[in-house]
């Protein structure tokens, strides 16, 4: 539930974080900034647009015989719209088909404009020259008139007056271009016209001339100052102020969202700014929490580390009772190895003493005694008796007969006492293995490993004697080793012990007990212990040397595990191996091989 | 009369010992702008391209091919020839100032260099070529593609070509003539006669059209005024009709730019058609059909001696 609580509340946070942005993006002061650049531009086109026109007038007026300045305006023109264009062709600034007809618009009255002023300017050109070439030409003919002789000139005085009038109304059309003055200047270049037939040579041509250049005038003049009508009438200035109101709708418009955009930024933000309050207070509620669970947490943790130490040190009390145990239970049941080889020994010891005594019972020495009574009897006729008496005659054969049995008693009780101190040696032996049995420090010697399995047998002896087991033997050549007696000793003993119990149910054939010893691969002592009964059961198998596991009701299931953690300690490792009930078992003991001094591979 | 000269004369003397540097002249000529700074390798990359024949179809022309500086950076044939051997249409216009003009050809058919470029490029009477096989050329050549990618940001592309051959253009002017010294108040400069003919100049109306930075090249005019030309030439083409051609307005027929008069003393032959071959024809036919008036003997000679004053320089020498 508070996960989806939290998600929730990370989905409305991001919500309206992205709204702020996406109203921070939208707003701005781009619009505006924008707007006022545009505007800008806008005047600077309208002041173009004024020089291009003032200028034209000045051409109109001859006060200027320069036409670049009738250029470059327009070139700063095209400068300013591009600009321009490139900042309200932004389709976030108008709805597009208003600026694009705006656009369009402007730009045709450009054109149209550009394309009257050019001809205005091949017009005014021509023309200016004209009328300025005017006074030129008048003076020229009046200098030719003055040439002529007096008579000719009264007789062309007409002419010359006539010219002078179509000059003047020529001029005067330049300033008044009417209908009437047209007709007027037509009227009189007609005249000319004719009245130059009268003229002679050189004046005709000067006339011709300026006759040539008053039909310009005529020509050229209304066409300029239709030109210029028509330049007058390109709204190119109505086109940008145009520009401007839509420029001005649109600003007003952005205004407006800006300002909505702006009350809806402070509505957000406050809100985000609330949850964030909000949020601060659930975390310092919610720290607070921490903090507390911390602290029994804590607590629970500093008892249970208690627990699980007083734990720990009943494990350990436990852990070496039951060593002790076990050691003692080792210890009693090698013990009881030994008493049982000793009690068969013992046996023998009572045979023996008990022959010897009876021995000593029957002994003819007590003849002896008899003899010396019968010679006691007689002590003053010992001669006598002896020689006379027949009892007494018969005594020194007696005697001789005592001392050959006495000496063949004798050498039967000194071999029995042989017999009986040799049990006693067999018997201190037994003692004096056990007694080095239970040192349990590691202590490396020099051994020979057919021996050490020979005193294993000799220890279980009798018991294995006692079950009919045989022992079969196939000792390899196993060099002398550097090893632990005592530690292969109990594993030796318990394997061979094993063995024993585990052939007590066999009964339909012999029972028989390999004891091998191999080295293999030069490194590596085997010694194997096989056995033809019982067998392990696979389901044991993982088990067999798990401490306290045990198949035998009076087992205390330490022994294999205390031969395997022996096996460990000499860095080696013990195995068992059956091929399941009633197949038998091996059990393999490996380590590693090292010689004693002396010995060679 | 002449007593008058000779005060003036006098003090025009002693005005110009006081003041050798005097203030520029206000006249409706005007001296050169001054040389602008572009990207120089932009302008290196226009100067390799303007010599470069790769630019024509068949590897024969380059724009120096008709544009040539030696030559006041024209022709001196009257019809330059394309690609195919065959004569263009009109007279090659010199490149010098070129930039300074407010359309571009003889008709004005276009606004800038860079337009100038694409229809020469791919016109079928002059380089013949397409942009395509231009692009691909220059593209491939190893020299060129590192000088573009140096130079512009999206390397070799057609706008990028046109830009560098512009911008080359554009740094060809030729400053420094002697009429640029003189307005610009060295009046020392100019021979009397030079000086009448620039008088000359102005008061036959040749001032008219022919006036402003580039003497010339601001504006349309009709060839034959007062008279018709093109009937007393004969021999009438499609060319002849000049901007007509371009607007199909009626009045436009026969309508030119008025060429620029700077450096106009090495660039014969003159005219659209080239048909003046010398300057005193070219000045011949400009007073009988533009201007309508019979020149006062000399007149012509000293208006042809003012011209020759309008020769600048180009890289420090006179063209």
């Amino acid at each position: 539930m508070t996960v989806l609580r939290r998600l929730g509340l990370l989905f409305i946070g991001l919500l309206l974080a992205s709204i702020l942005l996406f109203m921070y993006i939208q707003s701005g002061a781009q619009q505006a900034a924008s707007y006022i650049e545009s505007r800008d531009l806008v005047r600077q086109l309208k002041q173009q647009d004024a020089i291009w026109d003032n200028e034209v007038l000045k051409s109109r007026m001859a006060l200027s015989d320069n036409y670049d300045p009738l250029v470059s305006p327009l070139n700063e023109m095209a400068r300013l719209w591009q600009r321009l264009d490139a900042i309200e062709s932004d389709p976030a600034r108008h709805v597009p088909s208003s600026w694009e007809q705006e656009r369009d618009e402007y730009l045709k009255a450009v054109k149209e404009k550009t394309r009257l002023v050019e001809r205005f300017k091949s017009h005014n050109a021509v023309l200016r020259n004209s009328l300025a070439f005017l006074p030129t030409a008048e003076d020229d003919i009046q200098a030719q008139f003055g040439q002529l002789s007096d008579a000719d000139k009264l007789q062309l005085q007409n002419v010359a007056i006539d010219t002078y009038d179509l000059l003047l109304s020529a001029m005067e059309f330049a300033h008044l271009t009417t209908r009437e003055q047209a007709a007027e200047v037509l009227l009189g270049l007609n005249r000319l016209d004719v009245n130059k037939e009268r003229l002679p040579e050189g004046l005709q041509k000067s006339v011709d001339i300026l006759s040539r250049h008053i039909a310009l005038i005529l020509r050229e003049q209304p066409m300029v100052n239709d030109l210029l009508k028509g330049i007058e009438a390109i709204p190119v200035a109505g086109r940008l102020d145009t520009i401007t109101s839509l420029l001005d709708k649109d600003q007003e418009k952005a205004a407006a969202k800006y300002q909505r955009n702006h009350i809806l930024l402070l509505v957000f933000a406050t809100l985000l700014v609330l949850i964030l309050i909000w949020l601060a207070i659930r975390l310092m509620r919610s720290f607070a929490e921490t903090k507390r669970a911390n602290n029994a947490l804590q607590t629970a943790n500093d008892e249970l580390e208690l627990r699980v130490e007083e734990r720990t040190r009943q494990l350990k009390d436990t852990q070496s009772e039951l060593m002790d145990t076990a050691r003692q239970a080792g210890m009693a049941e090698i013990a009881t190895n030994v008493l049982h080889n000793v009690g068969n020994v013992l046996n023998s010891v009572n045979i023996s003493a008990d022959l010897i005594s009876r021995k000593l019972r029957s002994s003819k020495a007590l003849g002896l005694g008899k003899a010396m009574q019968l010679i006691n009897e007689h002590p003053h006729d010992l001669g006598h008796f002896l020689t006379e008496d027949e009892k007494g005659k018969l005594l020194p054969g007696y005697l001789n007969q005592l001392v050959e049995a006495i000496a063949v008693e004798q050498q039967g009780l000194t071999d029995e006492l042989a017999q009986l101190s040799k049990s006693v040696d067999h018997i201190k032996d037994i003692v004096s293995t056990q007694q080095s049995y239970a040192g349990a420090n590691s202590l490396v010697e020099p051994l020979v490993v057919s021996e050490l399995l020979e005193d294993a047998l000799r220890m279980n002896s009798g018991a294995l004697t006692r079950h009919h087991v045989t022992v079969l033997k196939e000792y390899g050549d196993v060099p002398r080793i550097m090893g632990d007696k005592h530690r292969l000793l109990l594993i030796l003993i318990n394997l061979i012990s094993n063995a024993k119990y585990a052939m007590a149910g066999v009964s339909n054939h012999a029972r028989n007990m390999t004891l091998k010893a191999t080295v293999i691969n030069d490194e590596t002592l085997q010694i194997s212990v096989k056995d033809e009964g019982e067998g392990i059961p696979a389901e044991n198998m993982t088990r067999i040397f798990a401490h306290g596991f045990t198949t035998r009701k009076e087992g205390h299931g330490f022994g294999l595990h205390s031969c395997a953690l022996a096996a460990i300690e000499m860095n080696g490792h013990l195995t068992a191996h059956s091929e399941g009930p009633g197949t038998g078992a091996t059990f393999v003991l490996q380590l590693p091989l090292k010689l004693a001094e002396g010995e060679h591979e | 009369m002449a007593s008058h000269g000779l005060i003036l004369a006098l003090g025009l003397l002693v005005g110009l010992s006081v003041t050798v540097h005097a203030e520029p002249l206000d006249e409706p000529l005007k001296p050169l702008p001054p040389i602008p700074t572009l990207d120089p390798k932009r302008v290196q990359l226009g100067l390799r391209l303007f010599n470069d024949p790769r630019l024509s179809v068949n590897n024969t022309l380059s724009c120096a091919s008709c544009h040539r500086l030696g030559k006041g950076g024209a022709d001196d044939k009257p019809f330059s020839l394309g690609f195919d051997g065959k004569p263009v249409e009109f007279n090659t216009p010199t490149v010098f100032n070129a930039s300074l003009n407010f359309h571009q050809f003889w008709d004005g058919r276009v606004d800038t260099l860079e337009e100038q470029v694409h229809i020469v490029v791919t016109s079928p009477a002059e380089m013949g070529s397409t942009w395509k096989t231009v692009l691909q050329r220059i593209g491939q050549d190893p020299d060129y593609a590192r000088g573009f990618d140096d130079a512009y940001p999206d390397g070799v592309t057609q706008a990028n070509i046109q830009g560098a051959l512009a911008d080359y253009e554009r740094t060809l002017l030729t400053p420094n003539s002697r009429f640029d010294q003189y307005l610009l108040g060295d009046t020392d400069i100019l021979t009397p006669r030079e000086k009448f003919g620039y008088q000359r100049f102005k008061e036959y109306g040749c001032i008219a059209c022919h006036q402003g930075v580039n003497i010339g090249g601001n504006m349309f005019q009709k060839f034959g005024v007062m008279g018709d030309y093109f009937q007393d030439r004969g021999n009438p083409s499609s060319a002849d009709e000049g901007r007509f051609n371009v607007t199909g307005d009626e009045s436009d027929r026969q309508v030119f730019k008025v060429p620029s008069l700077r450096n106009v003393a090495v660039t014969a032959p003159y005219f659209h058609d080239g048909s003046a071959p010398t300057l005193e024809r070219a000045v011949e036919v400009m007073f009988k059909y533009q201007l309508g008036r019979e020149p006062m003997k000399n007149d012509t000679e000293l208006i042809v001696e003012f011209l020759k004053t309008l020769t600048g320089e180009w890289e420090g020498k006179p063209l």
